[in-house]
């Protein structure tokens, strides 16, 4: 599974869940929490990303409540987020809603904001099309990588309900 | 074979299929003693996740007998669009045979260890990242963190194996200097990575004096630091605690005597000072000495950190016969209604009320930021809560992390100061 986007980088390590969305619009329509999006590090980033771009992000990502802020980032449309590391609850909440998210560590040295990059969710390979030159992030292990696979949780979800219902007969 | 640590063997009794081993990094198969739901407040989220179910075809939940349901984050409604998201949440989850517990009762993680719910060997599951509070009684209890509607679908849910790293806290706190100062200590040590994806355990001599409530605060605290959880091998004090509570089997996993932990950090306690976590982030920590003096608008006590009874008690002592600065919001915020109706039968709430703390409802209050004293942009607090992130409880605004003490020692001072000549 892979996409190709521009980099949008924020380079600040633990990047938390009320900088990414603050806190007091959580009960708005995702729509409107999107507009917000990273307001605190740049006021003009909602209005400035693409639909297929991609976050390029320092360690401890999404640290901080499990609200599920990467509901904005997909209501941005943005693609992937390539992070040195994530918060452990962002990572598994992203991969379960279909956002796709790589920890690599070096990401940070390997690209610019405005640089063009493929990354392989599957396999964590990340090239730079801008530079011309590839990097590995980490393998998924296998239970996620299936569920980047099919798309997230509610098709994994579908797909375990079919097999139980086949072992039942 | 490499020893287990406790919170493995509580995984391996868990997993499905039954497994006598587990290895760190892993995914397990795991069905929850406990699943605990938070309603929340967005209509919105509420709509998907019924079509969802529906979509899937769960006319019931799995796991609905095991379903724990609550409302503690901006409850009762603040305003017209939360009324009508949590409106929205309730009808969805009663809807298929789940009682939820009244906004008055307190936050999810004092009424699932009051309530018996969760105890030695439990494994919880529940989305908040505060979860691993409760691995102060000897649960696993660990954020679900994507797996929720595998859950509500399947009642089951997939966990990687953590890593375990354990926290040595030495010697005996000083007067004037709390459990929240040594929790402060640690992150500020840690800081917000510092145990990134694993799970710690809490152990040494300062940790098996202390009591439960402290303890709480102590796991509290690992969530700030990345850890997927904390835990306190049970003891005498834990049995004590839990044993009248109980609602399910305690089970008290022993850690195998060759178990390699990660990381060992070894702490002395005993010449520590008062602590701050000054704005804003939980781990930018410093000797409360460094901000003495800084003025300050409000001061908040509550939470799932310190909303606890010996945190009232320890805020009562400071501001008996006293008035709140005038120019200060002092807001007092029972954690849980136990907590609550200890507190007045204690005459904690009256001394608080009598020295013009507001005290409100128990819940989650102003920690989140969504009512019960939002800051406004420019202010300054003092408060006891669990992080201290910009914007949190109010754009803008700047959060000093400290002890109840150091709170309510504050809230008397319209400034900044520790509670030691209040003691
Ligand atoms: S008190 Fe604060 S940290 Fe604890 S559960 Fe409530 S909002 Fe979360």
């Amino acid at each position: 599974m892979k996409v190709t986007g521009t980099v949008w980088k924020f380079p600040q390590d633990d990047i938390n869940t009320d900088q990414i969305r603050r806190k007091n619009y959580a009960h708005l329509p995702i729509k409107e929490q999107a507009l917000r999006c990273l307001e605190t590090l740049d006021p003009s980033f909602a209005a400035k990303v693409k639909p297929g771009d991609l976050l390029v992000v320092g360690r401890n990502f999404g640290c901080g409540s499990s609200t599920p802020v990467h509901l904005t980032l997909q209501a941005l449309g943005i693609a992937a987020v390539v992070a040195e590391s994530f918060g452990r609850i962002f990572f598994r909440s992203s991969i379960s809603a279909g956002l796709l998210v790589n920890a690599c560590p070096g990401i940070l040295d390997f690209t610019s904001t405005g640089d063009r990059i493929e990354l392989d969710a599957v396999t964590g390979r990340i090239s730079n099309l801008t530079t011309g030159k590839s990097m590995d992030g980490d393998r998924l292990p296998d239970f996620l990588r299936e569920m980047i696979e099919v798309g997230g949780e509610i098709p994994y979800i579908k797909a375990q309900l079919k097999r139980d219902a086949a072992a039942r007969g | 074979m490499a020893g287990l640590h406790a919170l493995h063997k509580i995984l391996a009794a868990h997993a499905q299929p039954a497994r006598t081993t587990v290895t760190p990094g892993e995914y397990l198969q795991l069905v929850p003693d406990v699943f605990a739901f938070g309603i929340s407040y967005n209509a919105e989220e509420a709509n998907k996740f019924e079509a969802t179910m529906q979509d899937l075809g769960v006319k019931e939940f799995p796991l609905r007998e095991r379903i724990f349901a609550f409302q503690d984050h901006g409850a009762p409604a603040p305003s017209p669009a939360f009324a009508a998201g949590q409106k929205r949440w309730r009808e969805v989850i009663s809807s298929r045979g789940v009682a939820i517990t009244d906004p008055g009762a307190g936050i999810s993680h004092l009424q699932m260890a009051e309530g018996g719910l969760v105890g030695p060997g439990t494994l919880l599951a529940l989305r908040d990242s505060h979860t691993p509070t409760s691995g102060a009684v000897g649960a696993f209890a660990a954020s679900v963190a994507g797996g929720l509607l595998t859950l509500f679908a399947l009642g089951r849910y997939f966990l990687d194996v953590p890593k375990v790293s354990l926290i040595k806290l030495e010697g005996t706190l000083r007067k004037g200097v709390y459990a929240r100062d040594v929790a402060l200590m640690v992150n500020g040590k840690l800081g917000q990575r510092g145990a990134l994806g694993q799970a710690i355990e809490f152990g040494g001599s300062y940790v098996r004096t202390l009591p439960m409530d402290m303890r709480f605060t102590l796991t509290n605290t690992s969530t700030e630091v990345g850890a997927m959880t904390g835990y306190i091998q049970p003891d005498q004090i834990t049995l004590d605690w839990c044993g009248p509570r109980a609602k399910r089997p305690m089970v008290v996993h022993e850690t195998d005597a060759d178990f390699q932990y990660e990381t060992v950090h070894t702490f002395d306690v005993s010449s520590l000072a008062p602590q701050v976590a000054a704005p804003h982030a939980p781990d930018n920590v410093k000797p409360l000495a460094a901000v003495e003096g800084t003025l300050i608008n409000q001061a908040f006590l509550g939470s799932c950190a310190n909303g606890r009874l010996e945190d009232l008690a320890e805020a009562a002592a400071v501001v008996k016969g006293k008035k709140v600065h005038p120019d200060v919001r002092f807001v007092v915020t029972p954690a849980s209604r136990e907590v609550m109706n200890a507190a007045i039968r204690a005459g904690y709430i009256e001394t608080l009320n009598d020295a013009n703390a507001i005290v409100t409802n128990a819940n989650c209050g102003m920690c989140p930021g969504l009512h019960g004293g939002v800051l406004a942009p420019g202010d300054v607090a003092i408060a006891c809560n669990t992080r201290n992130f910009e914007g949190r409880m109010g754009p803008n605004a700047s959060v000093y992390l400290a002890s109840p003490a150091s709170v309510a020692a504050s809230a008397l001072e319209g400034r900044i100061t520790s509670a030691l000549k209040y003691l």
